[in-house]
């Protein structure tokens, strides 16, 4: 029997051998940082969709103040200077730093809200009283304690109070909803005072714009990633037109009066 | 000094406060609050913490009352209807949170609470702890000082945060935050808890003179 072939197979299985060796880590390593990357949620796969295409800005680019973890771990916040080409209308200027709060800073250890909640709809009423409404992520995913909720609302505070300046009070409701807390602490019942000397509404400026036409919800959500953020002006314009002014507006806004 | 003749001024009617605590340890039942990665619920360890804090007020002849005793979820307003129904008891609600300094505590009263008494005098229930902010103030205030030289880190003031747990609350009354269930060792989280009863029995002892109760409630026909 010609046995010639066998140092030949001994040496090919033996190179198989060594590339395995070579390639099986590799191949261990990736399947590691596959399984590391966190699941896109429905959230954020719809903040994708929704997304706009990044457009060439017209409004001229503001310097905004966005507030985010200080990253002390005590609960306190620093403001971060971000250009963003902010509108002069209140709700649609509003939506577009709380689009920036929402989409995070570059460090995301210092995020102060979930990365998977979204501004489902912003209301200016005439008196100065925002309503923000969030998806239910803000409430579910925001880290359940006195001061982690307390932190989040400061930082939606905050950042109106910098950037928004007809803002006097704020509501928060979730999903469209008056909730009792954010997540389990903190007073959702009530409003917050964002500024105790807001500059005047007027009446052009106090609407509220349906969530199917919020062209804008999501024009600055990037911005603060580095990305570059979407036009504001022109969508300002269509999502103005398409705004709407509720007599009432959504939630309860009075307390509900409970005897014991 | 009075003038000859004046007629003698009465006090306003007091009586010393009676020495009640009303403990809460949050969340329960379906509730489990915030929670650690390494499986530390808040609201079983809370119980924990109850117990020491129990102790120690009772070491100091103290009259505690819980609003939980095991794993039932109480409304938040059943919570303070508890202490809502004691003249001149304190509230403590305790709480382990996500998030802070490892290791520190923090003592929060509520946020500015504008009162508004209705037509018949009443306090409105859900704005309960209006008439009660300063009190609460400095009851929180004599706590968090006991508690920042034990535990580094700490504030050495109470915070003001808009907790729903103190709003309907008419008594003095704060919420004491651990932090955190994010601690690796749930034993580090377990060693502080004599320090914590310590320094709430304390303050609760220290805060006891100041807090004369009126012969009749705020609001409250005499």
């Amino acid at each position: 029997m010609n046995r010639r072939w066998l140092p030949w197979l001994i040496s090919a299985l033996a190179l198989a051998v060594i590339v395995a060796g070579i390639y099986f880590p590799i191949l261990r390593k990736r399947l590691r940082q596959a399984t590391q990357l966190p699941p896109q949620s429905e959230e954020q796969a719809r903040r994708e969709l929704t997304q706009t295409t990044p457009a060439t800005t017209s409004g001229p680019m503001t310097k905004a103040r966005l507030f985010w973890s200080s990253g002390a771990g005590d609960g306190s916040l620093m403001p971060v200077t971000v250009d963003l080409p902010l509108t002069n209308d209140p709700t649609m200027r509003a939506k577009q730093v709380l689009n920036t709060l929402l989409a995070g800073p570059v460090n995301p250890e210092l995020r102060t809200l979930p990365p998977d909640a979204v501004l489902l709809a912003f209301y200016m009423l005439q008196d100065g009283t925002a309503i923000a409404d969030f998806s239910e992520a803000l409430a579910t995913n925001t880290p359940s304690g006195i001061e982690s909720e307390q932190m989040a609302v400061d930082s939606i505070s905050k950042t109106l109070e910098a950037n928004v300046p007809q803002v006097r009070w704020l509501k928060i409701l979730i999903h469209g909803q008056e909730v009792d807390t954010l997540a389990g602490h903190l007073d959702l019942t009530r409003t917050f005072l964002v500024n105790a000397k807001p500059a005047p509404m007027t009446a052009a400026s106090a609407h509220a714009s349906a969530p199917a036409a919020d062209s804008a919800n999501q024009s600055a959500s990037k911005s603060a990633s580095g990305k570059p953020a979407s036009t504001a002006a022109a969508q300002s314009k269509s999502a103005t037109q398409q705004s709407l002014t509720p007599a009432t507006p959504p939630g309860k806004l009075t307390q509900p009066v409970k005897k014991p | 000094m009075q003038a000859p003749g004046t007629p003698p001024q009465t006090p306003p009617a007091q009586r010393q406060a009676p020495s009640i605590v009303v403990l809460d340890p949050a969340h329960g039942g379906t509730d489990l609050g915030a929670r650690g990665a390494g499986g530390v619920r808040e609201s079983e360890i809370l119980l924990l913490f109850a117990a020491q804090v129990r102790r120690a007020l009772e070491s100091m002849d103290f009259q505690v009352m819980q609003t939980r005793q095991g794993n039932e979820n109480p409304s938040f307003d059943d919570r303070s209807a508890i202490v809502n129904s004691q003249r001149g008891a304190v509230f403590v609600s305790l709480h382990v949170g996500s998030t802070g300094l490892p290791g520190t505590v923090r003592v929060y009263v509520m946020s500015d609470l504008s009162a508004s008494n209705d037509a018949t005098g009443l306090i409105p229930w859900d704005r309960a702890q209006a008439p009660f902010l300063p009190l609460s103030r400095r009851f929180g205030d004599i706590v968090q000082g006991f508690l920042a030289p034990r535990f580094k880190g700490s504030p050495n003031t109470a915070q003001a945060a808009a907790v729903r747990q103190l709003r309907t609350t008419a008594a003095p009354a704060i919420a004491v935050e651990i932090s955190s269930v994010s601690m690796e060792d749930r034993d580090a989280l377990d060693r502080m808890a004599p320090g914590v009863a310590d320094a709430i029995a304390r303050g609760a002892s220290a805060f006891r003179p100041l807090y004369v109760v009126a012969a009749t409630n705020p609001g409250e026909r005499p």
